[in-house]
């Protein structure tokens, strides 16, 4: 009579290790759901629903009003310098892909170990504070900077220039600088997820190593592009602080005047409004770059 | 068959890399038209042999010559051969119609006469239909066939074939194997197909290379490596046969007898000079395979036999068109396999039972250990 006992015992256990294979998923769903809901989705609807509160003074009035959106529209600041900012990031994109592009193909074709240190190596900036870069970043492009002496040690020019500090061009040079790594890394994932046989095959049919880059390597890293370009885009458009510090009075940008309304005009909601439109912006952007990038690519 | 025109030739070639030799004084001759196949387990050196006439690497030392021409040097673009490749390398982002036509583009042919090539290639590997689909559509047979397509539409001197097989199920391999071969009649263009499966070079190939351990073991028809293997590695290498060994007695004529734990067995020699050669009483193997082996109940006849001799079954198995009667021969150690063919009443064979072993010495090669 032992054993029916025993038995009796391992299927009452069942339905204790079912319960508990259903449990744990249960928390985890939470957990999963939660923090992304709390951390993100609310400060999100929080920032939505400050868009329509108005400020008299220094006291938020909380009650309903398109004031806001319509003082963006109606004032000729606010769309001009989004759409100049929007340029200029469309431009910083341009430019982190047609010096990232190379670096990663460079970096795609090494073998073995020294890749990856290689690969290291430019990631090392990223883990470096942000205002330290911009400083570097700064001392370089400055009237006695590295890049005046160097122009003028070449004979080029006869006195410092000017125009790399405190404009929209050095806010466009120091934003590609910063943003390289981040153009660098889907390209390099990209190229480095192409079978390697491809271009066996496309040499064994006959084409060169151009034709073969330009029919083979280049449409299939295309996602890897479309996905850095977004990537630097979006990056590029919320940033206020590389404005701040290399772009002057005349580098003004989206990122400064939202940055402006929370900082020393203390208008949030306004200051919510316009990160709305930026929001609204970015989402754009991330789905035009997800069309493109889901396209084409290796299956 | 009538002796060819040579295409390609492989003179002491050697690749090594780094302190690793993967191939070692490697010499073969590819004759135009004809289909031979390069037989190894893996890390036998195959596939670098193809991937070295396809020029994706170099050799380090020796020479591959097209018609008596170097060609070591050449770029992989500029050779006249094509490969399959082991997973066809297809191009993801392009048709199936665009993956055929690439060669054809590369060259700059004229649109319309790339688009009458490209039907006609797609007709001979039935894909037509699917001109228009991509990769990633496909199965792995239809892949395979556009890859085969992609390959002969440059109409290359040899077509190298990397396993191409190797990722497809029993059955469609079966189907494949006989459609390649088919092709390769139908264009009359010579393919180099590598494999590790033997019997797959045996029903497809003109002329089998069998390799072990960077080395070419032997060359021959398909009937030669399997019945006259001239090495161990060869006669192990296909099926279970029967190695008996033994010391070298002497020769008369194109046979040579030898010294075994059950006495004194003929072999034929005639194909094999270094065994003709080779010293009385040194070491080598009598081989026989389990088909060639005759058996009958204990005294019974044994019609046409050189060799005979007395064994006790230890076990048969039953296998569908075959039975394997596993046997002692008396007196040694030994398993000598039979294979039968099988009978409904399969009774006849008790384990435990005498029975008489025989074969003639035409089926017994010898090679050395």
């Amino acid at each position: 009579m032992k054993k029916p006992a025993g038995m009796k015992k391992r299927i009452a256990g069942l339905p204790r290790e079912v319960n508990q294979i259903g449990r744990t998923p249960w928390v985890l769903t939470v957990l999963a759901y939660g923090l992304p809901c709390v951390f993100i989705l609310i400060p999100l609807i929080s920032f939505l629903a400050y868009s329509f509160f108005w400020v008299k003074g220094t006291e938020v009035h909380y009650d309903f009003t398109l004031l806001n959106y319509v003082r963006i529209v109606a004032e000729d600041i606010y769309l001009p310098v989004l759409w100049r900012t929007c340029i200029l990031c469309l431009e910083v994109a341009v430019l982190t892909i047609l010096f990232g592009y190379p670096v990663a193909y460079f970096l795609a074709s090494l073998d073995g170990r020294k890749k990856y240190v290689l690969l290291m190596l430019l990631l090392v900036p990223l883990l470096m504070s942000y205002v330290i870069k911009i400083y570097a970043i700064r001392s370089i492009l400055g009237g006695t900077g590295f890049l005046n002496r160097f122009l003028m040690a070449t004979g080029l020019i006869q006195e410092p220039l000017t125009i790399f500090v405190f404009n929209l061009n050095a806010v466009l040079l120091a934003l590609t600088v910063l943003l390289i790594p981040f153009a660098v890394l889907p390209i390099f994932l990209s190229l480095e997820k192409l079978p390697r046989n491809l271009l066996d095959a496309s040499a064994d049919l006959g084409a060169s190593e151009l034709q073969t880059f330009v029919r083979v390597v280049l449409p299939l890293s295309l996602p890897g592009v479309v996905a850095a370009a977004s990537f630097v885009f979006v990056l590029a458009i919320g940033d206020f602080l590389t404005p701040q510090m290399v772009g002057g009075n005349s580098g003004f940008t989206f990122g400064r005047i939202v940055y402006s309304q929370f900082g020393t005009a203390y208008n949030w909601p306004f200051g919510s409004a316009l990160s709305v439109l930026l929001c609204a912006v970015v989402i754009i952007a991330i789905l035009v770059g997800s069309r493109f990038g889901n396209k084409r690519g290796v299956a | 068959m009538a002796s060819r025109r040579l295409l390609l030739e492989l003179k002491s070639v050697a690749k090594s890399f780094g302190e690793t030799r993967v191939l070692d004084n490697v010499d073969l001759a590819v004759e135009d038209g004809e289909f031979i196949t390069i037989l190894g387990p893996s890390g036998s050196g195959k596939t670098t042999i193809l991937r070295m006439i396809g020029g994706f690497t170099t050799p380090t030392a020796g020479e591959i010559l097209l018609d008596g021409k170097d060609i070591s040097g050449l770029p992989i673009n500029r050779r006249p051969f094509n490969t399959v490749f082991q997973d066809y390398a297809l191009f993801p982002h392009m048709t199936v119609a665009g993956n055929v036509g690439y060669g054809l583009q590369i060259r700059g042919v004229a649109k319309a006469e790339i688009k009458r090539r490209v039907a006609d290639a797609l007709g001979l590997v039935h894909l037509a239909q699917l001109a228009e689909r991509y990769p990633a559509q496909l199965s792995g047979g239809q892949k395979q066939r556009v890859a085969l397509a992609r390959a002969i539409i440059c109409q290359p001197r040899l077509i190298l074939l990397d396993e191409p097989l190797a990722a497809l199920d029993v059955e469609l391999r079966k189907q494949m194997q006989l459609f390649l071969k088919n092709i390769q009649r139908e264009i009359k263009t010579t393919f180099l197909f590598v494999t590790h499966d033997q019997e797959e070079a045996i029903s497809m190939a003109d002329r089998i290379c069998v390799m072990n351990d960077g080395r070419i073991q032997q060359i021959g028809s398909p009937l030669d490596v399997y019945y006259r293997p001239h090495t161990e590695f060869v006669a192990r290498f296909f099926g279970d046969n029967n190695l008996i060994s033994g010391r070298l007695g002497a020769t008369a004529g194109d046979m040579r007898s030898i010294d075994t734990s059950f006495g004194s067995l003929a072999c034929a020699v005639d194909d094999q000079p270094e065994v003709v050669a080779a010293a009385l009483g040194g070491s080598a193997y009598a081989v026989v395979r389990p088909e060639s082996i005759q058996l009958a109940a204990s005294g019974g006849q044994l019609d046409g036999c050189d060799n005979k001799i007395g064994a006790t079954i230890t076990a048969v198995e039953f296998s569908g068109a075959t039975t394997l009667v596993r046997t002692k021969p008396q007196g040694s150690d030994i398993e000598m396999r039979v294979k039968l063919p099988s009978r409904a009443d399969g009774t006849a064979l008790q384990v435990g039972a005498q029975v008489a072993l025989g074969w003639r010495r035409v089926d017994s090669r010898l090679v050395p250990v």
